[in-house]
């Protein structure tokens, strides 16, 4: 499996969504993706890529986009 | 068993309280990640017998709760066996009695940073799990210090008073998500950290208890056992006290 095959996965298990709803979606967008089932979405992210995310990248992770920008550059998954 | 094939993690598992829930969890059944300070020989030989006795696994996981970075090797440790983590219960913590105005703000940090913070760090990475699972129990050590004040312990159970309020509020933001959120608080109870307590205080105690006797870690750790399992299904957001009915 890809790194993009895992992070949407990590996306679609969390939220329940299917990946053709995934570009270009933002926290608090569906109601799944609320303050706790970001937890969740962090919690298969860090499982996905055995990784612990910092608080600070947490909070940042506002969206689909946002989410890869944060894995590339400070935890070194290439997309 | 109480905890049949449950997987627990519990900190602070060298003495006192953390070890009778330690040895309490796998008399019931439960795998267990138990935590402590440092490598300890005594210690491995301990959780392996406890292992083969319970036909459970005891596995050691060594952290110092004033670095964070060794708190996520632990756990970076824990999560790499990719199990389900049924059960979080934060025992580790730590004393500095003086009073009010002896305390500097380094030993309030200092106290803080071991009762408070690590704790919410901990519990912070293992309930993300949890959400995820959808189910999980947690369970803190606060102290009966954190309700009803306590003389010469500022920071102890100022501490163990922010604990109570972190209890409640995830309790709150975690309920819907099947985790369950609640703590203990101690009186006094006979362990190493009460050893520097003198007698007379001891006995002064003892008679505002209504059972005139101090309490064990054993009756401690039966109620962190009763509240981490299925058994309290039902209950979240509670303080339960474990006095003696000290008043």
């Amino acid at each position: 499996m890809t790194n993009l095959e895992k992070y949407k996965n990590a996306f679609c298990e969390a939220f329940q969504i299917e990946d053709s709803k995934l570009t270009g979606l933002i926290y608090q967008a569906i109601p799944t993706w609320d303050s706790v089932g970001h937890m969740a979405l962090v919690a298969a992210l860090e499982q996905e890529f055995d990784i612990m995310m910092e608080t600070d990248d947490i909070i940042e992770l506002s969206s689909f986009e946002k989410g890869m920008e944060i894995l590339s550059k400070n935890y070194e998954i290439v997309f | 068993m109480i905890l049949n094939s449950k997987n627990a993690i519990i900190t602070g598992c060298i003495q006192g309280i953390g070890k009778a829930t330690l040895e309490e969890f796998a008399k019931n059944g439960a795998n267990i990640w138990a935590c402590a300070l440092e490598y300890n020989e005594d210690f491995e030989a301990y959780c392996q017998k406890l292992s083969d006795e319970n036909n459970i696994w005891v596995k050691p996981v060594y952290f110092n709760l004033l670095n964070q970075d060794e708190i996520k090797v632990g756990l970076k440790k824990i999560a790499s066996d990719k199990l389900p983590i049924d059960i979080l219960v934060n025992i580790a913590g730590m004393t500095k009695d003086a009073i009010t105005h002896m305390v500097t703000m380094d030993q309030m940090k200092l106290i803080f940073e071991i009762n408070f913070f690590s704790q919410i760090y901990l519990t912070q990475f293992v309930t993300k799990l949890m959400i995820r699972q959808g189910y999980g129990s947690v369970v803190n050590t606060s102290s009966i210090s954190a309700i009803d004040g306590s003389y010469g312990q500022l920071s102890y159970s100022s501490s163990k008073a922010a604990l109570i309020g972190a209890t409640k509020t995830l309790s709150k933001e975690l309920a819907s998500k099947g985790v369950r959120v609640n703590a203990i608080a101690p009186g006094v109870i006979s362990t190493d950290m009460n050893k520097i307590v003198p007698d007379s205080i001891i006995q002064e105690n003892i008679k505002k208890m209504k059972i005139k006797r101090l309490g064990k870690a054993d009756e401690v750790a039966k109620t962190i056992l009763f509240l981490a399992s299925d058994l309290s299904n039902y209950i979240t957001g509670q303080i339960i006290r474990i006095d003696g009915g000290i008043k």
